[in-house]
């Protein structure tokens, strides 16, 4: 994936220097302390029973190129709407890039529908990630496939079948490289 | 940051236990922060203090200013989870009904969609209120068993050092359930 650096100028400059710390520490807060006290990440999937045709999506990548789900029918679609300051965003990243690893030859594609933020600021986060994701980033600047699919909280994953109907649903954090997810996303793509 | 998290971690905790209600609640030492939580009829709610400077370091770093957030991040808010382990079926819930009590006296959560339009309405810039909007704690939501969970913030709109109860009901095909956590202080 192409990306570019463009300069990290989305704060306030103003209000970064008193706050950078404290900053720092809530997101050690939000992700490790807060984390200790939950249990691990789920592996479950929701099976979606009644047949529902995955709505439109359409956004620009990173490289600022549309990106339409139409135009991955035949495929598997995993697709996560997320953002950098998500909690369990961030803790089930790296596993949705294992997942794409595993995948990736075999007929799935992963999208990744930020809402509301910018490229420099998800291009900042992914450097943090390990592995650094290589799937699809999606830019959904004013946060509206949110009704459109029925997203009512951050992260919400769906798995969408060659057919374009959704297959299962996921809300929360999910560990994605669990071999269950796996199995059940490859054998949709046979 | 890496002394930060050892400690975040060997800070965990001072421990107690309401026996009627299987509450616990502790303190993280490094942050202060206090949780309380419950585990009931398969569903997990717990509330972590979010302490004002904390809150205003993330809004802060999402485009609001000082003032502009300030109502918020001294409205008692709280990092708020609700997950479905392992409840008898889908769980279904609207946070505007669950009850709070202070001294006895009932008060309402000032609702999400309230303190979006009173964002926008005092000029924040688009991509600020968005994601506020979505840092919330689901107004309404549903989650299978199994692990269908969310992570987000609750304001409870008391003043610091408040001392509230907090019902979190929920139903399932109807049934109604809830989860109760007494005593828990608004941060200073």
């Amino acid at each position: 994936m192409k990306q570019s650096w463009k300069g990290y100028n989305v704060l306030n400059r103003n209000s970064i220097h008193v706050y950078a710390g404290l900053t720092a520490l809530l997101f050690v807060f939000l992700n490790n302390s807060h984390s200790q006290e939950l249990p691990p990440l789920t592996h479950s999937l929701t099976p979606v029973t009644k047949a529902v045709k995955a709505p439109e999506l359409r956004f620009q990548n990173m490289d600022q190129e549309m990106v339409d789900i139409k135009d991955l029918r035949g495929k598997v679609v995993v697709v996560n709407f997320w953002a950098t300051w998500c909690p369990p965003c961030r803790r089930e990243m790296g596993s949705l890039e294992r997942l794409y690893q595993a995948t990736k030859d075999k007929n799935v594609e992963v999208l990744a529908i930020n809402i509301g933020e910018d490229i420099d600021t998800v291009f900042s986060f992914l450097g943090m990630v390990e592995p650094t994701p290589n799937f699809q980033m999606l830019f959904d600047y004013d946060a509206v496939s949110m009704n459109k699919w029925d997203v009512k909280g951050l992260p919400t994953t769906y798995i969408i079948g060659p057919n374009g109907t959704i297959v299962y649903k996921a809300v929360g954090g999910r560990e994605f490289d669990h071999p269950d997810i796996i199995q059940k996303v490859i054998q949709l793509g046979r | 940051m890496k002394t930060i998290f050892t400690a975040t971690i060997l800070g965990l905790f001072s421990f107690s236990t309401y026996a009627d209600t299987q509450q616990t609640h502790h303190t993280d030492s490094a942050t202060g922060a206090k949780t309380w939580e419950t585990h009931v009829d398969g569903v997990h709610f717990s509330l972590t203090q979010i302490l004002p400077d904390q809150a205003k370091a993330f809004y802060v770093n999402r485009g609001f200013s000082l003032e502009q957030i300030e109502p918020y991040t001294s409205s008692c808010v709280y990092m708020t989870v609700l997950r479905n382990d392992n409840a008898p079926g889908d769980i279904h819930f609207v946070s505007n009904n669950w009850s709070i009590l202070v001294n006895n006296k009932p008060h309402k959560l000032v609702p999400v969609s309230q303190w979006v339009k009173r964002l926008s309405d005092a000029g924040v810039k688009k991509s600020a209120v968005i994601a506020f909007r979505w840092a919330q704690f689901p107004p309404e939501q549903e989650y299978k068993p199994g692990g269908d969970w969310n992570q987000g913030m609750l304001s409870i709109g008391l003043p610091a050092d408040s001392i509230f109860n907090i019902t979190a009901k929920w139903d399932i095909v109807g049934k109604e359930y809830e989860a109760k956590l007494e005593g828990v202080q608004c941060a200073k």
